[in-house]
């Protein structure tokens, strides 16, 4: 049965090769730009690279003060905060903390280069997990010693030392600071912008003591590590409970907020409590998604509306023998499955060009879009789904053509 | 004849219905787009209202242990005259860090007659920084050294805030209420080109600039330096590192170029916008190519109608012209529903755009709409007065 609906839709197909032309080109653009869409999500918020542990992790990103006549300020956080209060939760297994990375300058021989650096923990290193291409990452002793340590990515390494094997022990001038290197890590995207940076340095050498600032808000990221997925929301609930119980700044404020949310929230996080971020983000996608696929969508149900009297003469035959109105339904929908999953084909060919010129730009540097099987079911869904929605009523309206006019027609 | 036309558009009216929704949203997406092109287009035509050429920006934070303010003073004044002895350097200026091309933003309300005025971005900014940045002044003057005194704080306000607040009337000598309370007046003694601080396609923001007193030492974070085009190489720029740097033992320094942020911050309004493009010109070759379609498969089919038509007297410009106009009507029908929902943004005031730029954008939807179903009804069209009467009635 299958079989003969293929065949019926291949002639179709030939039949009339413009229309063909117009349905698999909207098909397959359709197809492509949401293929790169979900490629760039898919890379930005599914990449798990340095955090590989995000099932069990919490986020802190942002605290907002509240203040007595309702204006609010809101930021990252501090490294008292972190250290003091974070710190002292039980069920979390380990506490990173880093600062944002801000950037600075060095020169080789007369050469400019742009470094962005940031401040870690011990355990930072712990919680992510970082591909070393050589040596190691700093360890607490190294931190509380305040030794002039650094790891670098390798892009840094490339930049400032050229293409040499290896560069561990030798030293990195940055900030009219010598660091030396203790290992070289596998370049993150800026996308990632809370693990993002060139140079990561002990938080002891940092030029200002961020230990004494007692204030709770600062330039710090926290990342939470629970010892098991079970354990996450348990740390959450601890996490908001030491958050209630935490005393004022100053008598300015009136309320705090600060959650420690798993990676996505935290990621599209608005910094508004009120709206929510992931709420933003969906709609945003959705509303675009749906306005790329309507319009095709139509023109495909247009064409195929317009073509039924093309085939009247087969479909009163058909019923005139006894199909009934479902199997000729069904017999459409598959024929434009078919046609469907042929442009999705075609589609996913054009998207890995696509792709491939995208990250031949490199508008955003170490950010390499790729499809994976994420991407590639996600395109197969579009497909149906795109399919069934162009399908259905077409068919439906051709089901319901009189034996009679469909015979006489012709 | 336009009611006969009509006639034979009601007669199919189901099929008539998807291609009109089609056209619907085809004009909504040129909408969306043609708004933004619109928008940054008028933004990109109005002047910087700065040089950026030649500027660098050092970025700092004062680290120094001492509260007392006479010592920060003296510690920054020897600095700027550290620097400005450099050959190289033509001006110097320090500033708040919410400087042009940067994402900070210091707003604070302003009032005026007991209206507040949300949303001004307030800048902190030296007696050089209108040299530093070569800024146009458009009344009353720049600030002088005898303003620290005076019994009003003296500010500077743009053109932009100057029209919002006092509309055609000069902004000197005005008085003004910082926040609402009241408390904190301010006197307007001249006002300035807008700077467009978030690059070339960004609107310029309400502005206003007060001087930096000797308390602001404590917290400014940048300096604008401008240097000469000629002398300033990279080798300069690794010398005033280390002399920032050693000077600033517990600051962290970063010098960049204005020319560099500039591209930066353009970019951020580039690729959406190109992005935007691809998939607009994507959509609209999609119902180009539909419609030609359906127009083409129509006249197909209606060849027994045509052929009678012209058996009967028609000429093939009139068969032509039927059918043209029969899919303008079409147009003309989906635009008007359109047009009805896009006339809703600047009625409602969606997004705070001014509402010529909405206007602006339908027009050109609308015209974009009909030159679409205009070219693909032409060659249908023509095809169609190409029928002969003999061959089209004998197939019947």
């Amino acid at each position: 049965m299958l079989k003969n609906y293929f065949k019926i839709a291949i002639a179709v197909l030939r039949r009339r090769k413009f229309f063909t032309f117009i349905s698999l080109f909207g098909i397959s653009f359709t197809l492509t730009i949401l293929l790169v869409l979900t490629a760039f999500i898919d890379k930005v918020v599914g990449d798990s690279y340095p955090d590989r542990k995000r099932d069990r992790s919490l986020y802190i990103s942002r605290m907002t003060e509240v203040m007595q006549q309702d204006g609010t300020s809101s930021g990252p956080v501090s490294f008292y905060f972190l250290d003091h209060f974070v710190g002292s939760l039980k069920i979390p297994a380990a506490l990173a903390i880093s600062s944002g990375f801000s950037g600075t300058n060095t020169y080789v021989n007369n050469k400019k280069i742009a470094v962005s650096y940031k401040y870690t923990n011990a355990a930072y290193w712990d919680v992510m997990e970082y591909d070393f291409i050589e040596g190691k990452a700093f360890n607490k002793q190294q931190i509380d010693n305040a030794d002039k340590v650094a790891v670098i990515s390798e892009d840094m390494k490339n930049q400032y030392f050229g293409d040499i094997p290896s560069v561990v022990g030798k030293y990195i001038e940055a900030d009219n600071v010598k660091y030396r290197v203790t290992g070289v890590v596998k370049n993150v995207p800026i996308t990632s912008y809370m693990l993002f940076s060139d140079i990561y340095l002990p938080y002891t050498v940092a030029k200002t003591d961020f230990r004494k600032d007692k204030g709770y808000r600062g330039g710090f990221f926290g990342v939470l590590l629970a010892k098991s997925t079970g354990d996450v929301s348990r740390m959450q609930s601890e996490f908001n409970a030491m958050v209630r119980r935490l005393p004022m700044e100053s008598k300015d404020y009136k309320k705090i907020y600060c959650h420690a949310d798993p990676y996505i929230v935290s990621y599209v996080d608005t910094g508004d409590e009120k709206r929510s971020g992931v709420m933003l983000v969906l709609s945003i996608i959705g509303i675009f998604t749906l306005l790329v696929m309507l319009l095709p969508t139509l023109n495909l149900v247009n064409i195929n509306i317009t073509r039924i009297m093309e085939r009247s003469s087969e479909i009163g035959v058909r019923k005139a023998f006894g199909a009934s109105s479902r199997t000729l339904v069904y017999q459409f929908i598959v024929e434009n499955i078919i046609l469907t999953l042929l442009g999705g084909f075609i589609g996913v060919i054009l998207s890995i060009i696509a792709l491939h010129f995208l990250n031949s730009l490199n508008l955003i540097p170490n950010l390499v879009l790729s499809i994976n099987f994420t991407v590639l079911a996600i395109g197969l869904l579009v497909c149906l789904i795109f399919g069934l929605l162009s399908g259905v009523y077409p068919a439906w309206r051709m089901s319901k053509l009189n034996v009679v006019t469909a015979l006489k027609s012709q | 004849m336009f009611k006969h036309l009509f006639k034979l558009i009601w007669n199919k009216k189901k099929q008539n219905f998807l291609l009109m929704s089609e056209m619907f949203f085809s004009f909504l997406v040129l909408f969306a787009v043609f708004t933004l092109l619109v928008f940054y287009y008028q933004n990109y035509k109005k002047p910087m209202g700065f040089d950026y050429k030649d500027v660098w920006v050092v970025s700092y934070n004062n680290s120094l242990k001492t509260k007392n303010t006479d010592s920060v003073n003296a510690y920054y004044q020897t600095m700027r005259k550290n620097i400005t002895a450099m050959p190289e350097v033509n001006d110097i200026s320090f500033c708040s860090d919410n400087i042009p091309f940067s994402s900070n933003h210091w707003t604070e309300g302003v009032t005026y007659k007991k209206v507040e005025t949300d949303g001004v971005n307030w800048f902190t900014v030296d007696a050089n920084y209108k040299n530093t940045l070569n800024v146009k002044l458009l009344e009353g003057r720049w600030f002088e050294k005898s303003d620290v005194v005076s019994k009003y704080k003296p500010v500077l306000i743009n053109s932009d805030l100057k029209e919002k607040l006092f509309g055609a009337e000069p902004g000197t000598g005005k008085i003004l209420d910082r926040g609402d309370k009241g408390k904190d007046k301010v006197k307007v003694i001249g006002v300035i080109q807008s700077l467009k601080l978030g690059g070339d396609y960004a609107k310029p923001a309400i502005a206003l600039y007060n001087l930096a007193d000797t308390g602001s030492y404590h917290w400014l974070g940048k300096i604008m330096i401008k240097v000469s085009p000629t002398k300033a190489n990279a080798a300069f720029e690794a010398r005033l590192y280390k002399l920032l740097a050693n000077y600033m033992k517990d600051s962290n320094v970063e010098i960049e170029h204005m020319v560099n942020k500039r591209t930066e911050v353009n970019y951020f309004t580039l690729v959406p916008m190109i992005v935007l493009l691809t998939v607009g010109g994507f959509l609209v070759i999609n119902v180009a190519l539909g419609l030609f379609g359906v127009l083409w498969y129509n006249i197909n089919k209606r060849r027994g109608e045509i052929g009678l038509r012209r058996a009967v007297g028609a000429t093939g410009s009139s068969v032509s012209n039927q059918l043209i106009t029969e899919s303008m009507i079409l147009a003309t029908l989906s635009l008007i529903i359109g047009t009805f929902f896009a006339i809703q943004f600047p009625l409602l005031n969606v997004f705070d755009m001014p509402a010529g730029i909405y206007l602006t954008a339908i027009l050109l939807s609308i015209i974009f709409i009909y030159l679409l179903v205009f070219l693909c009804s032409l060659y249908p069209g023509k095809q169609a007065a190409a029928i002969y009467p003999a061959v089209a009635l004998h197939e019947e």
